[in-house]
């Protein structure tokens, strides 16, 4: 064993406390509902909070999963790194692939919102009114965003902290106002009455309340560089995916139940319900957080002054998050041999994955470039019109984020059922509750019912997503298709097996996993569990 | 600090409760509807709770 083995590679890991692992999680998913609510208010209309409680039980499947997997193999590719060892090489890359695309999505659509967002305080930047300004200054984000991590310059935990602490509290002011002064419950019953969407907007309005819940690779990076995240990790963890569970209910019930401050009209001079001010107006969308805490009664006044630029700075510090995870992730993949070296080359003046962190940016600015086209194009638009149901640049960017979240959230939890069959012997200081005792191959293993319950959600909007975004069925599976011919044709090349897995010895991996996390304790159970295992086969085989 | 952090927790609670007592209320009349409220209150509870587990294990450190 290479328990006390030392290795000369420098090591990523800092100390990040359980406050840290927290705001990291939450600056990343925290900002979705920010972005989630608009979309899904105008699909889903009378059923959004039905789209987000769907949506959100599979998200709790999710995050238990990746709290478990985190803080048993506490390593920051997240989850391509989980599916790679629990399902195979080729798995491994599909899971990674499509979480690089959405970290490249992550990085617009983010950087996109943050301007929309800042556009309720500088109308000049609606987007339909200076599409081509707008257009400029989302371009100017994300390619500022590059440089800046090209030249090694990251916003700091305690930076995340801080936002993620004036945000919760934040928050939690709008929706008490809210509740107290602004919802009536016979609203919100009589709007779920009356506005119940067709099965095909509900079904479009779930995939898209997806999207309030992506970032769980945040826990594990998070565990990457936290000491002790056997422990830690499952502390915040639980507390990250129940307070973001909560706001986007919250948020949903009171959208549909809101009894607005201010009257709202619409152009003939008739009063609208507060969530009728969303469907078909894609700058309202953009920015929904901000009109509804300006609907609050009295904290509204002061909320409508702040919360645009807190949005702005959250969804800033995401979108940030998509350029720093796509190279992470891309560094990760290359060491494995799912990509080429290119990508874990570090530049020795900065220090940074600079081709990787310059290529996925350039991915970024495709995909701006193609959600932007229709406002700067009419002839673009009138083909998106005819082609994809008239979808516009912030559907577009969506559909892609829903599909690549659903698409690896789906090998996730694969790769966590067949982590707990094929390696029963690693100490697992978290496991998601209700499992099945089993023995597997000789090893006593637990199966886990909930992976399944997942499993089946989680696809289940991956199909809805499919059937629901005409972009997004032929984009996002492209995507796929594509990377996957990469990789067959970069295996090949390399002499590598093509559909099989190479061999590792994951017994090493796992020991140095946790020396190198601090979890001395738990290193010393699985070494234990590894030799009683060895030697239980031994007395078997004679 | 602890204890304010225990006072939010048990808020979290009872806010929960409040929520989930006004919802089974509302059953009859809201049906289906009520459904997302019930278990918005029943997240707020388990997080509360949650916290308050892990303040008390603080506690039984220090």
């Amino acid at each position: 064993m290479a328990a006390g083995s030392k290795t000369a590679e420098p090591e990523l890991r800092r100390s990040v406390t359980p406050w840290g692992s927290f705001s990291w999680g939450y600056s990343d998913v925290g900002a979705d509902i920010f972005v989630g609510l608009g979309l899904v208010l105008a699909w889903a209309a009378g059923a959004s909070n039905v789209a987000f409680l769907f949506a959100g039980v599979v998200y709790v499947c999710i995050g238990l999963a990746y709290t478990e997997l985190a803080a048993t193999y506490p390593v920051a590719g997240g989850g391509q790194y989980f599916v790679m060892r629990g399902l195979g090489d080729i798995f491994g890359f599909v899971a990674g692939w499509a979480v690089l695309l959405d970290f490249t999505i992550d990085v617009t659509l983010f950087a996109w919102t943050s301007v929309d967002y800042t556009s309720q305080l500088v109308p000049s930047l609606v987007n339909s009114v200076h599409p081509w300004l707008h257009f400029g200054v989302v371009l100017g984000l994300v390619v500022g965003l590059c440089l800046l991590n090209v030249i090694g310059v990251r916003e700091s935990t305690t930076f995340n902290g801080v936002v993620s602490a004036l945000d919760v509290i934040s928050e939690t002011c709008i929706l008490c106002f809210g509740f107290l002064f602004a919802f009536r419950p016979q609203l919100l019953v009589h709007t779920m009455q009356m506005h119940w969407p067709s099965s095909y907007d509900l079904m479009l309005g779930t995939s898209l309340a997806i999207i309030s819940f992506v970032g769980l690779e945040s826990i594990s990076q998070a565990a990457q560089e936290t000491q002790r995240p056997a422990s830690i990790i499952p502390r915040t963890s639980v507390s990250l995916i129940l307070t973001i569970l909560i706001f986007a209910l919250a948020y949903s019930n009171l959208a549909l139940g809101l009894h607005p401050w201010h009257p709202i009209t619409d152009a003939a001079g008739h009063p609208q319900q507060f969530w009728q001010i969303f469907p078909n107006n894609p700058d309202n969308q953009g920015k929904a957080v901000a009109l509804l805490a300006a609907q609050v009664p009295y904290y509204g006044a002061f909320a409508a002054l702040y919360v645009p630029v807190l949005g702005a700075v959250l969804l800033l510090i995401s979108s940030n998050s998509g350029v720093f995870g796509s190279s992470r992730i891309a560094y990760a993949m290359s060491t494995s041999n799912l990509l080429p070296s290119l990508f874990a080359r570090v530049d020795r003046k900065f220090r940074t994955p600079v081709i990787s962190i310059v290529f996925f940016s350039a991915i970024a600015v495709v995909e701006l470039i193609f959600a932007a086209a229709p406002a700067l194009f009419p002839a673009v638009s009138s083909l998106y019109t005819r082609f994809f149901h008239g979808e516009n640049g912030l559907d577009f960017l969506a559909d892609l984020y829903a599909f690549g979240a659903a698409t690896s959230y789906s090998f996730v939890f694969l790769g966590l059922i067949g982590l707990r069959l094929t390696d029963p012997l690693s100490p697992r200081k978290f496991r998601i509750p209700l499992n099945v005792p089993m023995r597997f191959r000789g090893e006593r293993v637990e199966f886990p019912l909930i992976a399944v319950v997942g499993f089946i959600g989680i696809f289940s909007i991956l199909m809805f997503t499919l059937f629901t975004h005409p972009l997004g069925r032929i984009f996002g599976p492209s995507w796929l298709l594509l990377g996957l011919l990469f990789y067959l044709a970069y295996r090949r090349y390399r002499r590598l097996p093509v559909l099989r897995s190479q061999p590792r010895d994951w017994r090493n991996a796992q020991t140095e996993i946790l020396r190198r996390a601090g979890e001395l304790e738990l290193m010393d159970e699985y070494v234990a569990n590894v030799k009683a295992s060895d030697a239980r086969r031994a007395g078997q085989g004679t | 600090m602890l204890f304010f952090r225990a006072l939010l927790a048990v808020a979290m609670v009872l806010c929960g409760l409040v929520i989930l007592v006004r919802m089974a209320q509302a059953l009859p009349a809201g049906g289906f509807a009520v459904l997302p409220g019930i278990v918005l209150g029943a997240a707020m509870i388990a997080l509360g709770v949650h916290r308050l587990s892990l303040i008390a294990r603080v506690r039984g450190m220090m």
